[in-house]
């Protein structure tokens, strides 16, 4: 246990010979752990380095649009071969789950990246001084060529913080062997079509429309339409949106729209579990044949072209939105969930202008949306569509109406909404727990 | 005395010291900057707000955050229980068999925690689709297709789901743990029992169990932690759905921070919160560990 | 679906189901083989599922046979491209070696420490460590964010590495500190005595009897950071410095996923894991049989 006595005496000489060589060791340990972590660091296989590095200006463009994924690369290289001062760094993450850790980091460092998918957060980095007022550095000429849902969506007392990049409408894809073989002719105009069709369809054991209420944003999707729908007034939701004077969750166009999505609900019209459903997993069903419809926006001819079956793709159909009665007008979701905003404090912000001029120059991004079957945000552009169903959606931007809640708070809306999906709560008492979940989100 | 007492003082420090500056520049200062945010409101740009204890009495009287504390508790310990029965169970089936099938059988029940937490959600999440998933399919062509069930979207079912998915992760390491640790104890003190006359079954009760007590104390609050802050696998399976009913702190700050919670502004010192109340809970599982393994050791 | 159900009911054995009570009756080698080949199937099964999708044409991921009727190989040379693999397998591979290397050394030493030697204190730093073991990783993002940022370090690959080190290393000195509290204090006092200095009694004569511990070490630790995925993706800005796990979860897309390209990804990355595991087992046993000659 203790040392030797004699041990102890008779070598303290020996003892303090041995501090100082253990010393020098313990030292010499330390160093040779830290250099080597750090001869290997300088010798890793860095890509290459950071900005501004031999005169040129680097343009990050960050998004999860990977839609482009594979077109945008020939986009930028072209322009890199016209500017050979500027480097375009883009990074398509999968998705908003991925991407948005990162910008919110970027966000808070103070180095935000110079083109920025701006998710939801269009209006409030605007607000901030994080995106750039693209109506003071487009030019009202610039934007004009927008479609105006695109635009409003991120404009807020008269500055414009984000554009459209993809733009969407929303509608029901359907399936028309499923539709053949449960006895519905032509597609539903109306609700109660629709809810009709559903018990034809749900009769032969598939699910009559897929639908994904995870997370409940998506939701919103589908149940906001039915506000304007109700109201015939695109402009009432923007206006719930930013809960301006005299708009309330509790008031009658929302409890009479949460009614409708209550009695969609109770006819049995979506799959069971929505609230469980992820949008990838609506798609499948659809595409599986589980399901006759979805309703999903138009996003999905490109997913289905790269998962579902060559014959499938080349049988499904696409039908409007389903209107409140007969003529009324057949309001759909219509922003642009994909938009770009600009960095209003990074130093390369003139560059990242240059390049977002260049990529929406009508050739170059006519030509991008079509190779990836998107749908674009400019009029110049939609008319020079080539995939039919895209431009099927397309031509319904003219009664396209708000479904994103960009305003602060209003994404919390979504949670008692699952609850109509749920079957759980009434409309007039979700109408009131919407009010208060949006106010105590706000602050 | 004293040259031996400071030489040995000398070398714990030198020896602790890297890994103690590390963790105070890159762990620790962030840990008491992320405890600060608790006691503010900040939306990740300019200046956190002061906000005092707001963010813990808004804790208390949301529902979602006491769902998901439910979540969250009822998730370590049922994971814990399990990751450590059957793991040590396993790892004493291994100590019987053949040497060469033993080895086979490690790799392979080693595996599931070889793929990231995110993968092995994903993975899951296809097996348990009500309509795609070979789980459903698999019991529907043995004839048992009543039993298909709404795996992840039942409330009742969804936790459940998780957790066994949470134990075909967690099986391989806590195995390895334990087989190491049943490896280690000291074949001399098995020689003794057998020469003494104890059975194979007396021989595992008198000397393996004992030999286990740290160990099992280690894997007891290693999975009791991890369980506290779970995150990935729920949410790439659910993403705390439906309608936050596998909702747990892991996911309920996560949304609060990045996700679609979180809307329009980022609540970081709200979730920041929730963080707080995980490592406290983590200091429990500490204090478990440490008091069974001072047991042990009597 | 759960090695749960796994135990036959016709077995005559009776054991209570909780914890640590547990009997046993004399286990036959037979029997126990059996139910560790039950499990071993089980608990592979759904990653049979993701190598055979690898195989899959690319539409008949769903609705298709669980064996697929035509393989194509494909994806992997798709998933090689196209996400320039190989670049990225290489930054993995040197940033988590180098995450072991650090964090072996400093978790060895600081276990021992904590284990074997006396210093005032020590249970105070000791604890502030475990610290480390406590926060939910995602709530740290932002600050530790923050704190590379003001050194510096973001948007390298050093920096990374680093942060890497820094939050594994706790735990992996945890485990190192349990593994040198097995061996006798008898060792380092008779090792002192013969005038060893400390880290010359860590060095020559601890440390090798530690080959399991170090061995568990080097497992878990290639496995945690060759899968770690938020903090690469947040801290790295250029894509070309990612490492394997980020660039192949952007193929998980929000609607839409490429099944094939993304599985016969995540087989290729799998492969270097099971090549340690194996390596690392063979130093089990050459530690077992040392451990076993103490005294």
């Amino acid at each position: 246990m203790h040392g030797n006595n004699a041990a102890r005496n008779g070598s303290s000489f020996m003892r303090s010979q041995l501090d100082r060589r253990t010393l020098l060791k313990w030292g010499a340990t330390g160093a040779a752990a830290a250099a080597t972590t750090g001869l290997l660091a300088a010798c890793a296989p860095t890509g290459s380095s950071g900005s501004g590095s031999g005169g040129k200006t680097t343009v990050r463009m960050w998004s999860w649009y990977t839609e482009q994924k594979d077109t945008l690369p020939a986009v930028i290289k072209a322009y890199e071969a016209k500017h050979p001062n500027v480097k375009i760094e883009s990074r398509i993450f999968g998705t908003p789950d991925q991407y948005l850790p990162a910008l919110t980091a970027a966000v808070s460092g103070g180095d935000v990246p110079e083109i920025f998918a701006p998710h939801v957060r269009a209006i409030t980095y605007g607000e901030q001084g994080i995106s750039a007022d693209l109506k003071k550095e487009f030019g009202s000429s610039f934007l004009k060529d927008f479609f105006p849902s695109t635009n409003q969506e991120y404009t807020k007392n008269g500055k414009q913080y984000a554009v459209g990049w993809e733009a969407q409408t929303f509608g029901l894809f359907y399936n028309p062997d499923i539709f053949a073989a449960a006895g519905v002719d032509g597609e539903p105009e109306t609700w109660d079509d629709l809810i009709e069709a559903a018990a034809k369809i749900n009769a032969t054991g598939k699910a009559s429309v897929s639908i994904s209420c995870n997370p409940t944003t998506s939701a919103l999707d589908f149940f906001l339409p039915l506000i304007t729908q109700v109201t015939d007034d695109p402009e009432y939701y923007l206006k719930l949106d930013q809960l301006e004077k005299g708009y309330a969750y509790t008031n009658k166009p929302v409890v009479d729209a949460l009614e409708l999505n209550d009695k969609i609900v109770k006819a049995k019209v979506f799959q069971p579990g929505t609230t469980g459903t992820s949008g990838d997993q609506s798609s499948q069903l659809f595409y599986t044949e589980g399901a006759a419809m979805l309703f999903a926006g138009s996003w999905t001819p490109q997913g289905l072209i790269q998962n579902a079956s060559p014959e499938f793709v080349k049988k499904y159909k696409i039908m409007k939105t389903p209107a409140i009665k007969s003529g009324a007008r057949h309001w759909t979701a219509d922003q642009a969930g994909a938009g770009f905003a600009v960095s209003e404090t990074s130093k390369a912000k003139d560059a990242a202008l240059e390049f977002m001029k260049y990529l929406y120059s009508e050739d170059v991004y006519a030509d991008l949306m079509n190779k990836s079957n998107s749908m674009p945000s400019t009029q110049s552009a939609a008319q020079r569509v080539t995939n039919p169903q895209i431009k099927l959606m397309t031509s319904w931007l003219p009664d396209g109406c708000p479904h994103i809640p960009f305003g602060a708070g209003s994404s919390a809306a979504g949670d008692p909404l699952g609850k109509i999906f749920d079957q759980k709560e009434s409309p007039a008492a979700v109408a009131k727990e919407m009010q208060a979940a949006v106010v105590n989100a706000r602050g | 005395m004293w040259k031996l007492q400071r030489t040995e003082r000398l070398a714990g420090y030198g020896f602790v010291l890297p890994i103690t500056v590390l963790f105070a520049i890159f762990v620790g200062y962030p840990i008491l900057f992320a405890i600060y945010l608790s006691f503010t409101r900040w939306s990740g740009f300019g200046t956190p707000q002061f906000t005092g204890f707001a963010n813990y009495t808004r804790m208390f009287n949301d529902p979602v955050a006491a769902g998901a504390f439910l979540n969250t508790i009822v998730f370590a310990v049922v994971t814990t229980i399990i990751q450590t029965a059957i793991p040590l169970f396993i790892a004493v089936l291994l100590s019987r068999v053949w040497k060469g099938l033993s080895v086979v059988i490690r790799t392979i029940l080693f595996i599931p925690g070889i793929i990231s937490f995110v993968v092995s959600g994903v993975l899951w999440k296809l097996i348990y689709d009500p309509n795609l998933g070979t789980l459903n399919n698999a019991l529907k062509a043995v004839g048992l297709g009543d039993l298909a069930q709404h795996w992840l979207s039942d409330p009742a079912l969804v936790m459940p789901s998780i957790i066994v998915v949470s134990v075909w992760a967690a099986i391989g390491m806590n195995m390895l743990i334990f087989f190491a640790g049943i490896q280690g104890v000291d074949p001399t003190y098995y020689e003794a029992a057998e020469v003494d006359g104890a059975s194979r079954w007396q021989q595992f009760w008198y000397v393996t169990v004992p030999g286990l007590r740290v160990v099992t104390a280690i894997v007891v609050s290693l999975n009791l932690m991890n369980g506290f802050k779970v995150f990935d696998i729920i949410y790439v399976m659910t993403g705390g759905g439906p309608s936050h009913q596998s909702e747990v702190f892991g996911t309920y700050l996560y949304g609060l921070a990045f996700g679609s919670t979180a809307g329009s502004i980022p609540q970081l010192g709200y979730g920041s919160a929730f963080s707080v109340v995980v490592m406290l809970l983590c200091g429990v599982a500490v204090l478990v560990q440490i008091t069974l393994t001072k047991r042990a050791n009597r | 679906m759960t090695t749960l159900t796994t135990k036959p009911p016709t077995v005559p054995f009776d054991r209570p189901t909780t914890g640590r009570g547990r009997r046993r009756m004399p286990v036959g080698k037979s029997f126990a083989s059996l139910i560790l080949i039950a499990a071993a199937a089980l608990t592979i099964f759904p990653l049979i599922w993701l190598v055979l999708t690898s195989l899959r044409e690319q539409n008949t991921v769903f609705g298709g046979p669980f064996i697929p009727t035509s393989i194509t190989f494909d994806a992997y040379s798709k998933a090689w491209t196209s996400t320039n693999f190989g670049l990225h397998f290489l930054n993995s591979l040197w940033i988590t070696t180098a995450t072991v290397a650090g964090v072996v050394i400093f978790s060895a030493l600081a276990g021992y420490a904590f284990a074997k030697l006396r210093f005032p204190f020590k249970n105070v730093i000791y604890v502030a460590l475990l610290a480390t073991l406590m926060m939910p990783s995602t709530s740290l993002i932002i600050p530790l964010y923050l704190q590379l940022k003001s050194f510096g370090l973001l948007n390298s690959q050093a920096g990374l590495l680093i942060l890497y080190i820094s939050s594994s290393a706790p735990f992996s000195m945890f485990l190192m500190r349990a593994f040198f509290q097995t061996l006798p204090d008898e060792l380092v006092q008779a090792a002192r005595i013969d005038g060893a200095g400390e880290l010359a009694v860590f060095w020559r004569v601890v440390l090798p009897l530690a080959r399991p511990g170090i061995a568990t070490v080097i497992i878990f630790q290639f496995l945690a950071t060759w899968n770690e995925f938020i903090y690469a993706n947040t801290v790295l800005q250029n894509t070309d410095e990612l490492p394997l796990q980020p660039v192949l979860f952007s193929l998980v897309g929000q609607y839409a996923t490429d099944w094939p390209t993304l599985t016969a990804g995540l087989t290729m990355s799998i492969v270097p894991v099971i090549l340690v595991y194996v390596w690392m087992q063979r130093q089990f046993v050459a530690g077992m049989t040392l451990g076993a000659v103490k005294n």
